[in-house]
């Protein structure tokens, strides 16, 4: 691990300027977001603008993983790509996206979605994971070794014109297989507009810096759903499964 | 008893004629109100990983859920899993 930095430079103070203060984030706040490190999993239409909004804000190292080539169907939602890339591998491309738009952040682009293992390595050198992937097989892989590494882990979803958001601190929350005991079926070809997977990307990008931050009350423990085709939103109170067999020993 | 019903996550687009609010026997369980939601839903009920949120509480899934007495003025909120990424 590298040694944490004591400070902010100059440059970064007046990067970061307008997210400084009160209300937003203190000097301290801001060295802490640089201090950290986030994964994020996959990087298309939530992971993306997460990745996107996590590096603009300054974390200090962003981990991204998602595998496979851009193809048009994803240019209505992965604004980490472009017409310039499609056919081309996502991850290299999408990492130099990234660092064109904070020099102060260090990006590491991983071309494959994480296995057991590699997500277990990934886990002990991040702060926290937001899991952004099309599958709850996915999705309950990188719950499950937050829960091992003890970090907190925020879950990213989307259909159609709706989206939900899950935010979980093992040993305090319920994590996501205490919500989901049985992964729901598959869904390949799910229908998706843009729009909502932004605003759901740039919410889990908004809970994760406060977390890493320690800014404001994170929606710990909470499902949230924004349903713009009803134009609704719910909030729900997760229960913990004391018998679950991902966090139910902590 | 009259309870709100909100049906949202990936089932919304079938809640279009789900009044918010239903009106059930004063005896009322989940179950019974969850069988009255599903009459009303007709050929495509709610899928059995649908999670049920009953006065902003998760209490489990459309297949494993406590049933348990309503009150008055309750929300039952339903949440079809999405994934999507």
């Amino acid at each position: 691990m590298p040694e944490p930095h004591s400070q902010l430079t100059d440059l970064e103070r007046e990067r970061y300027d307008r997210q400084l203060g009160d209300g937003v984030l203190s000097e301290e706040g801001q060295l802490r977001l640089k201090n950290s490190t986030a994964l994020i999993t996959r990087v298309g239409g939530m992971g993306g603008p997460a990745s996107l909004m996590l590096t603009m804000a300054g974390v200090g190292r962003v981990i991204i993983a998602h595998g496979g080539d851009m193809i048009s169907p994803d240019l209505n939602r992965q604004v980490l790509g472009s017409e310039a890339v499609l056919g081309q591998p996502r991850a290299p491309d999408f990492g130099n996206y990234l660092r064109s738009m904070n020099r102060f952040v260090e990006v590491e682009a991983i071309g494959s979605e994480p296995n057991d293992e590699e997500a277990r390595e990934l886990a002990q050198r991040c702060d926290i994971i937001l899991a952004c992937p099309p599958t709850f097989e996915e999705r309950l892989r990188l719950n499950r070794v937050s829960v091992e590494a003890g970090i907190p882990f925020i879950d990213a979803a989307q259909w159609g014109m709706t989206g939900t958001l899950i935010v979980c601190r093992p040993g305090e929350t319920a994590c996501l297989q205490c919500v989901y005991p049985t992964p729901p079926p598959f869904e390949e070809f799910f229908p998706v507009v843009g729009a909502i997977s932004s605003a759901i990307g740039s919410l889990a990008a908004l809970e994760a810096v406060k977390i890493l931050s320690g800014t404001g009350k994170p929606m710990w423990n909470k499902m949230y759903t924004y349903d713009g085709y009803q134009g609704r939103t719910t909030t729900v109170d997760l229960t913990r499964n004391p018998d679950c067999p991902c966090c139910g020993q902590l | 008893m009259k309870i709100q019903v909100v049906v949202t996550g990936r089932s919304y687009h079938l809640a279009d004629d789900i009044p918010a609010e239903i009106e059930l026997s004063d005896d009322a369980t989940l179950d019974s109100a969850l069988a009255d939601i599903n009459g009303r839903l007709g050929e495509q009920p709610l899928p059995d990983s649908c999670l049920i949120a009953v006065a902003g509480k998760h209490v489990g899934s459309i297949a494993q859920h406590a049933d348990s007495p309503l009150r008055e003025g309750d929300e039952i909120v339903l949440i079809a899993p999405v994934a999507g990424g």
